[in-house]
């Protein structure tokens, strides 16, 4: 079992009265996995993600990743948690505009104090694989939207990591960039990384082995194909 | 890591060059000021702190009482330090350094072509060079004065003098009443520019036994005052009480009704804490405002680096997901600090250099260069980058680093508002430094104008001094006559000095007050009173009243001093055993500094003839011209040059105008009024670069708001009011703020004066006016720019 969410409630106070962001979630997720999340905007899909990613809190409810229980753990741990096994791939791709692409790919290894040398060759790897080696001295602002998303998973995959929480990752591409970033996705999971995408397309759901349908922070029904 | 933070802050800087430059450009102005200003008081502060031991030289310092007053000198006979030095063990030497009082005329005997009137000659003892740490470039160090007529000269000297050539051994003849030749012994480095001794030549001391001016000053053997200033060096500073307390005895020893304290100052502290401290007088506000500046240039930046912070949200947001925690975060933050603090640092050191020369010019100081190599200069230097650097990073890296990385990501909500509030306080601190400075600057400057207009019971316009010196000698007469026949001058007066530069003491007793109160001299001739348009309050009956052997005049101020009657013509005052009749009084006028009221003054009244051989010629007085008002003044003074050097050649031709003279005695206030011209320019320079920076991100980050309100038809005044408003409401209150404390420090001030001016309240309006306009300036630039912006276009950018 990679993590577990046991019963999660998440809200939000306006004028008094509760607004249930993620309302009563549970979910286990096995590794190697590769999940859908559906629903409209506003369902809490994002949330989900963040949740799951840490990046947010909860009020109510259990989580555990990988056996730690991550409610009860102090910022800090969290952090290391994950920085070590969670890598993250946005919408609208987040590279630091002021980075190359080299550099960009580069950051989270800054992070974990991996020596300069090593770097080099797990970066140096990764621009092989993607076949961007030629755009490494790029700036953001220089590559197309599907480039910069490949950049973008390239990041997240840098530091190796057991999940990657992908939020909408085609939504500003177009449908061939999009299809190329799906199937890039399943090739990883093919490779044994546990993947967790929200989407607003069934085309792209269907990559996943499993879809959960979201709407206005519950969960709908289960489906597995 | 750190090469991938220098690299961003680096680009960062390079995508938004103009806040960029503005940050840094803020910075450095504010650094170049304080490093300027801490050159400046560094070297004031270091004042003959050069000399090896200066932690143990003293001077011999008395304290006298005269008539009521306590008066200070620090000429002593010439025993008293062989005196000191032989009954107590604490001293370890003593020398004697007398300066000559008035400027000698000295020449190359070789070449009596290079003949210049020297200032700073001075005698001293033989062991001048162990005793200070002054160097001897050539000939031993024991050798130099040990011989009487033996002379040492300073490098700049040697080549007045001499060129190139060796001058070792030559010969300069100092003329004097008599003249006497010297032989150069030796050539010492210039003294630098913190030393309160600053001689070009030092003489043998013991020549001063044989020259007829001086061989009385050894006459007495006692342990009293007398001609030579003295220092001490002591074995250990913490004797200072013994020595004082020996110095003591020995004076009552030969004297049992001796009353002079006896005391030792540090030599360091002569300079700041001197008796004359009109060169240091505002040395503390000096570092008070390079602070203030340096706090306007650091809000500057703190309001920018987070007005830029806003900016940079998503990367950090980016940056946190991908693992960095918050100290990272505040690390590179720090490190950001530091390249902009450095480019800065770099900026302003090669603007202090190219600045030093014009700002030291206004201070009318010269510091020597090397100075900028002084440890404690450097140090305090050091301290100063690291302070700023420190300071400049602390805030961005706290805020920053606390941005939540969900919150930041969310793509159409950057956080707006962060800072927003910190940087309107700001905003409100720069305006209200800038704008104090401001009213302070005026003010100073209106009390320097209205202490320059003050009626000071002569008149000072339209006259010029011409200090003459002994070797005009019988020559006077023809020279003052040649003068008067020029066709600009009006009139002409002899005094023994020239005015406000010091006058003889009498120690003078009345029938009212037997006890002796020392009493300013001024011996001139009767045309006094019409060339300076000194006015009579009870004017001599008697025309030729100066003709009456043993007579006075005194001023208003005397009567009451004196106790005398309220019309004391006819009643006399004791000048020691001689007793003279007062037969005029004249209304009080200031012939000294405005500081204090006008002090009692006896006026010795000679007659033209008589004043122009013996006060002019003979003891070398000073003559004073008044010329037409309209005169043309260059022609008149060559004219004047060509009489002088016809009738005295052996002395340069100088002069000074009297209202010069008078403005002379004002020249720390003039400093000030100087050093704030520069730091009002400097503080409005700063706060107006940072208004237009925050008024372009203000801009920036509205962008959506204006487009909505444009839409739906909001006109470009409307919207240029909308953005400006916020700002000026900030300055209103920096006005609201500045005033009082600027009316409460100036009032302070103001109170150091004998004369003040008033404080007007127009004063405030005007300064507030000028603050606002420049805001305007710069806010409507941008708001403009931004409401004239295509609404559809900036709508798109959302």
């Amino acid at each position: 079992m990679l993590l577990q969410l046991n019963h999660i409630y998440k809200w939000v106070k306006q004028g008094g009265k509760r607004v249930f962001l993620l309302n009563d979630i549970s979910l286990d997720v096995e590794e190697g996995e590769f999940i859908s999340i559906m629903g409209p905007s506003g369902s809490g899909k994002s949330t989900l993600l963040n949740v799951i990613g840490m990046l947010d809190e909860f009020q109510e409810g259990e989580y555990m990743f990988l056996d730690e229980s991550v409610h009860t753990l102090k910022e800090k741990h969290r952090s290391k948690l994950y920085k070590e096994y969670i890598g993250f791939v946005f919408q609208a791709y987040h590279l630091i505009d002021e980075l190359t692409v080299y550099e960009n790919i580069e950051t989270p290894l800054l992070y974990k104090n991996i020596k300069s040398s090593e770097r080099k060759a797990l970066v140096a790897d990764m621009l092989d694989r993607f076949n961007i080696v030629g755009k490494k001295d790029l700036f953001p602002a220089q590559l197309s939207g599907g480039q910069q998303q490949l950049v973008g998973i390239a990041r997240a995959l840098i530091a190796k990591p057991k999940l990657i929480l992908a939020d909408e990752p085609t939504g500003n591409l177009n449908s061939k960039q999009g299809e190329e970033i799906m199937e890039l996705f399943k090739e990883l999971n093919q490779e044994g990384v546990t993947i967790i995408q929200a989407t607003h397309s069934e085309s792209n759901a269907a990559y996943g082995n499993r879809i959960i349908h979201l709407l206005d922070g519950s969960k709908q029904h289960q489906a597995s194909n | 890591m750190i090469k991938n933070y220098i690299n961003i802050a680096w680009r960062n800087l390079l995508k938004n060059k103009l806040s960029g430059i503005i940050t840094i450009g803020g910075l450095a102005i504010g650094l170049t000021a304080c490093t300027l200003i801490l050159f400046y008081v560094a070297h004031e502060r270091s004042y003959d702190s050069f000399h090896a031991d200066s932690d143990r030289m003293y001077t011999v310092e008395a304290q006298v009482n005269m008539g009521g007053d306590t008066i200070y000198m620090n000429a002593m006979n010439a025993t008293v330090g062989a005196l000191t030095e032989n009954a107590s063990p604490a001293v370890a030497s003593s020398l004697r350094l007398k300066d000559e009082y008035k400027p000698v005329i000295l020449t190359n005997t070789q070449q009596p072509g290079t003949r210049f009137s020297e200032k700073n000659f001075s005698y001293a003892d033989a062991n001048f060079f162990d005793f200070f740490s002054f160097k001897l470039l050539k000939d031993s160090k024991t050798e130099a004065l040990a011989r009487p007529y033996s002379l040492v000269l300073s490098q700049d000297m040697a080549k007045k003098y001499f060129g190139n050539q060796n001058p070792i051994g030559e010969s300069i003849s100092v003329r004097k009443d008599s003249t006497y030749l010297f032989t150069v012994t030796g050539v010492m480095e210039n003294t630098p520019s913190n030393s309160s001794i600053h001689p070009d030549f030092v003489a043998s001391l013991s020549s001063m036994l044989t020259m007829n001016e001086y061989k009385r000053d050894f006459d007495s053997e006692a342990f009293r005052l007398g001609a030579f200033p003295t220092y001490l060096k002591l074995n250990n500073a913490s004797d200072v009480k013994t020595v004082q307390k020996t110095m003591q005895e020995l004076s009552t020893q030969g004297n049992a009704d001796a009353t002079d304290v006896y005391s030792l100052s540090l030599l360091t502290d002569k300079h700041l804490n001197g008796r004359d401290a009109s060169n240091t007088r505002y040395i503390s506000i000096f570092p008070l405002i390079a602070v203030l500046i340096l706090i306007l240039a650091l809000v500057n930046y703190l309001s920018l680096s987070t007005a830029r912070a806003s900016l940079r949200s998503k990367e950090i947001g980016v940056r946190k997901v991908n693992g960095a925690s918050r100290k990272s975060v505040a690390f590179q933050f720090y490190i950001e600090s530091t390249l902009y603090v450095l480019l800065a640092f770099v900026v302003s050191v090669a603007l202090s250099v190219i600045l030093k020369p014009w700002f030291f010019g206004i201070l009318g100081i010269e510091i020597d260069a090397v100075f900028f190599l002084n440890s404690t200069f450097l140090g305090i230097l050091a301290g100063l980058l690291v302070f700023t650097i420190l300071a400049t990073g602390f805030y961005p890296a706290l805020v920053m680093s606390a941005f939540n990385p969900v919150e930041n990501l969310r793509s159409s909500r950057a956080s707006k508002t962060g800072g927003v509030r910190l940087r309107k306080v700001c905003t409100t601190v720069q305006f209200v430094i800038a704008i104090a400075l401001l009213v302070s600057g005026i003010i100073i400057h209106q009390q320097l104008d209205f202490v320059r207009g003050v009626d000071t019971g002569l008149n000072r316009s339209d006259v010029v001094m011409l200090p003459l010196q002994k070797t005009m000698g019988t020559n006077s007469t023809p020279f003052r006559n040649e003068i008067e026949k020029l066709s600009q001058v009006t009139n002409t007066a002899v005094t023994q000095y020239p005015i406000y530069k010091g006058y003889n003491m009498f120690f003078v007793s009345s029938e009212q007050m037997p006890d002796a109160i020392g009493l300013p001299i001024f011996a001139v001739d009767d045309d006094f009173f019409q060339t300076l348009d000194v006015n009579w309050e009870l004017k001599p009956e008697d025309e030729h009243y100066y003709s009456k052997s043993e007579h006075v005049v005194i001023n208003e101020a005397a009567i009451s001093k004196f106790k005398l009657g309220s019309n004391p013509i006819g009643e006399s005052l004791l000048f020691g055993n001689s007793k003279r009749e007062i037969i005029g009084v004249v209304k009080d006028f200031h012939f000294e500094n405005l500081d204090a009221p006008i002090n009692a003054l006896a006026l010795f009244v000679n007659s033209k003839t008589q004043a122009t051989t013996n006060i002019l010629g003979k003891s070398g007085g000073c003559l004073f011209v008044r010329f037409q008002p309209d005169s043309d003044v260059s022609q008149l003074l060559s004219q004047m040059e060509a009489i002088y050097t016809q009738y005295d050649s052996a002395t340069p031709f100088e002069y000074q105008f009297l209202d010069d003279a008078f403005d002379a005695m004002f020249r720390s206030e003039e400093r000030l009024s100087q050093v704030f011209n520069l730091f009002i320019i400097l503080a409005m320079l700063i706060a107006g670069l940072g208004l237009f920076a925050l008024a372009t991100f203000s801009a920036q980050q509205r962008v959506k708001e204006l487009g909505v309100r444009k839409v739906l038809g909001a006109s470009v005044i409307q919207l240029t009011t909308l953005l400006s408003f916020d700002f000026l409401k900030l300055i209103l209150l920096a006005i609201l703020i500045a005033s009082p404390l600027a009316w409460y420090f100036m009032h302070l001030w103001l109170q150091d004066f004998n004369y003040k001016t008033t404080i007007h309240w127009w004063v405030f309006l005007g300064a507030g006016t000028g603050a606002m306009a420049l805001a305007i300036l710069t806010v409507s630039f941008q708001a403009i720019k931004a409401a004239l912006a295509n609404p559809v276009k900036s709508l798109r950018t959302e």
